[in-house]
């Protein structure tokens, strides 16, 4: 099984590298750092702009493959991402902002696949009865909302709850409240600021994993091993718990890879609404700026996080499917 | 997901024949299957509506989006402005009408052109299996591991670029999601086609030497042809919802191309001091999501030749005597 995992750790390092290529070349042939600078006052001349941005190791006048080696030899050898075109170094402005981010996304991502999966049993459970009709007509209605909007309606909720009780209950941007307090005011005024992102974020995503547990499960229940459980004398219900659970969580588990990155994708609408300074926000930052070093940094950190989720998936398999065991 | 049921390749397949003996072909029953479904047919009415609106509805007001009325600046809706104006003075009808326009065009150009893509990709892959199935698995997966916002942001951002200048920025969008809107539905496609590429009647036909082509023409087209028209809808709804998401928080398409995307963020500025700014483009979303959805439903069933929720084409107590007479 480690060995298995081991080769599939390889083959997304090879990918990483591939996509994060691809990523530079495209930043570094749309992306024209010098137009923005030219905007600065007291404007620069070209010739002090190029001098600048060369010295970044930006040198608009380099070819694209040139930079590219520049750039790749700078992460191979010293492991720096570079700079950007205002000064400063990607990897301590990434550094700064991981952390927020995966804050935010670890618990969401837990909370929908958990919320998900259950919800999706309770409902297979409850086929056609009321329940299930709310709870899976509410999933297929998560369908048609764009992440962004959603959020941004819970934020309008938010504020409209604030105002109707007259007191800041939800904080709906930041992270936190500058001068709290450390200890316990400071962990209250963390959890504030968390809660109405985390929930947005959740409220959004388990739908997917709602009707896929659901609709696997429904495809389980009446299979011949969980008949033969029943004759042999289980209950309904513990004929599904151990027999028919387990093989149904098997492609749900497979489509955790493909979940992460779209929950990874609304974490950064997210942090964009709710104005968390996480990584999501700060790209969307940089690419405005046109700072090549950093858009390819948050490409590289996305597929990063597209390759976690792929693994995961592949262990979630392993350990609930007895037949990966061999390989 | 459905599973495909081997559909029998040859013409005569394609017509079923009633206790009648009237032949009835399997469009028509498609058809017919859909028109039974309710709220199907009402998201169908509802799209074509809206397609209607973004076409003609130009011609229904004095306005174009270059007017500005000083008489209504940021005033909501009335008889002269009937969606009401933009804080500049714009009049909101006009610009939904292309908003809406825009929001369909990307949908339907994504959607139909990445399940092509999808259907001839996934099919090769299935086709050839070894070597050339994983190679093309690979670039797949690398292609779904790329974070699609970034590359969107990177293509359409800011400044500079001469590719930028020369083309609008729904194009690029659409070019972008059309790279990478066809991973998901090329996997589906694969493994089903490779369960139906193991069948005997594919065997068969290979054995017989019968042209690749035409296997894949005759035999695994129409086996998987439900699958693409769902993919179609479900295309169309992630691509118009991929187009408002990313122009809801700047990136995506810019003015003065106009998207629903564009005026719902623009509007969600100032959604307390102008609410139908937000509402109303809003509203327009959902009209077109929800259609989509509804009709996806309504085609899942008709095409699903197993399929029981619409209930069964009533027989008469005539037919159901004659068959009863039949068997006895």
């Amino acid at each position: 099984m480690i060995k298995y995992l081991l080769k599939r750790m390889a083959t997304y390092v090879v990918m990483i590298f591939l996509t994060t290529s691809a990523g530079y070349f495209l930043a570094v042939s749309t992306m024209k750092p010098a137009l923005i600078e030219q905007e600065r006052i007291p404007r620069p001349t070209p010739e002090q702009v190029a001098h600048s941005l060369a010295l970044k190791g930006l040198d608009p006048a380099m070819s694209p493959w040139d930079r590219y080696v520049q750039w790749l030899t700078g992460i191979v050898t010293r492991w720096d991402w570079g700079m950007s075109p205002a000064g400063g170094s990607v990897n301590a402005a990434f550094g700064d902002r991981v952390w927020v981010s995966t804050r935010l996304f670890i618990a969401a991502i837990f909370l929908t696949l958990v919320i998900g999966v259950a919800l999706g049993v309770f409902t297979a459970a409850r086929q056609y009865k009321a329940s299930d009709r709310v709870i899976t007509s509410y999933s297929y209605l998560t369908y048609i909302v764009p992440a962004p909007i959603a959020y941004f309606l819970v934020q309008l909720a938010a504020i409209w709850i604030n105002d109707a009780t007259g007191q800041q209950i939800f904080f709906v941007t930041g992270i936190s409240t500058p001068g709290v307090e450390p200890g316990w005011p400071a962990f209250v005024d963390l959890v504030a600021h968390y809660v109405v992102p985390t929930f947005a974020i959740t409220l959004v995503g388990w739908g997917g994993y709602q009707i896929a547990q659901r609709q696997y499960l429904l495809d389980n229940v009446n299979a011949d091993f969980v008949r033969t459980a029943r004759a042999k004398g289980l209950t309904r219900n513990q004929a599904i718990r151990r027999h028919a659970l387990r093989v149904s969580f098997i492609p749900v588990a497979q489509t955790i890879a493909f979940t992460v990155p779209a929950i990874f994708a609304g974490g950064f609408f997210a942090e964009a609404i709710f104005a968390w300074p996480g990584v999501g926000f700060w790209s969307i930052d940089a690419i405005g700026k046109q700072d090549v070093n950093a858009a390819t940094a948050t490409l590289a950190y996305g597929s990063v996080i597209f390759a976690v989720g792929a693994i995961l998936a592949d262990l979630a398999t392993t350990l609930v499917d007895p037949r990966v065991r061999v390989s | 997901m459905s599973t495909v049921d081997a559909v029998q390749p040859e013409t005569e397949a394609d017509v079923l024949t009633t206790d009648d003996g009237v032949v009835i072909a399997k469009g028509v029953i498609i058809f017919r299957r859909f028109l039974r479904n309710k709220t199907a047919v009402a998201g169908l009415i509802l799209f074509l509506a809206l397609t209607v609106f973004s076409l003609v509805g130009q011609f229904l007001t004095p306005w174009t989006k270059n007017d500005i009325d000083p008489a209504f600046i940021g005033e909501g809706p009335s008889a002269d402005h009937f969606f009401g104006t933009t804080q500049a003075g714009v009049d909101l009808y006009v610009l939904m009408v292309e908003g809406v326009r825009t929001s369909i065009l990307i949908g339907l150009i994504v959607g139909v052109g990445s399940m092509l893509v999808a259907a001839v990709y996934g099919c090769v892959m299935a086709f050839y299996g070894g070597k050339v199935d994983k190679v093309m698995l690979f670039i797949l997966e690398a292609l779904i591991m790329m974070p699609s916002l970034l590359v969107v942001a990177v293509v359409t951002s800011g400044n500079g670029g001469d590719l930028k200048d020369a083309l609008p920025s729904w194009f690029l969008l659409t070019v972008v999601l059309l790279v990478f809107g066809w991973m998901g539905a090329a996997r589906l496609i694969r493994s089903i086609s490779m369960s139906l590429i193991e069948r005997d009647y594919v065997k068969a036909a290979r054995y017989m030497g019968v042209s690749t082509w035409r296997i894949v023409w005759k035999h695994l087209i129409p086996n998987i042809g439900s699958l693409l028209v769902l993919e179609i809808t479900r295309g169309v709804t992630l691509a118009i919802l991929s187009e408002v998401a990313y122009s809801f928080i700047g990136i995506g398409i810019k003015p003065p191309d106009m998207s629903l995307g564009i005026l719902i963020g623009q509007a969600s500025q100032q959604v307390s001091s102008f609410p139908w700014m937000f509402w109303f483009p809003l509203l327009a979303m959902f009209a077109l999501t929800g259609s989509m959805a509804m009709m996806n439903d309504g085609l899942r069933d008709a095409f699903d030749p197993s399929s029981s929720s619409v209930g069964k084409a009533k027989k008469s107590r005539k037919a159901r005597k004659n068959t009863v007479e039949a068997a006895a």
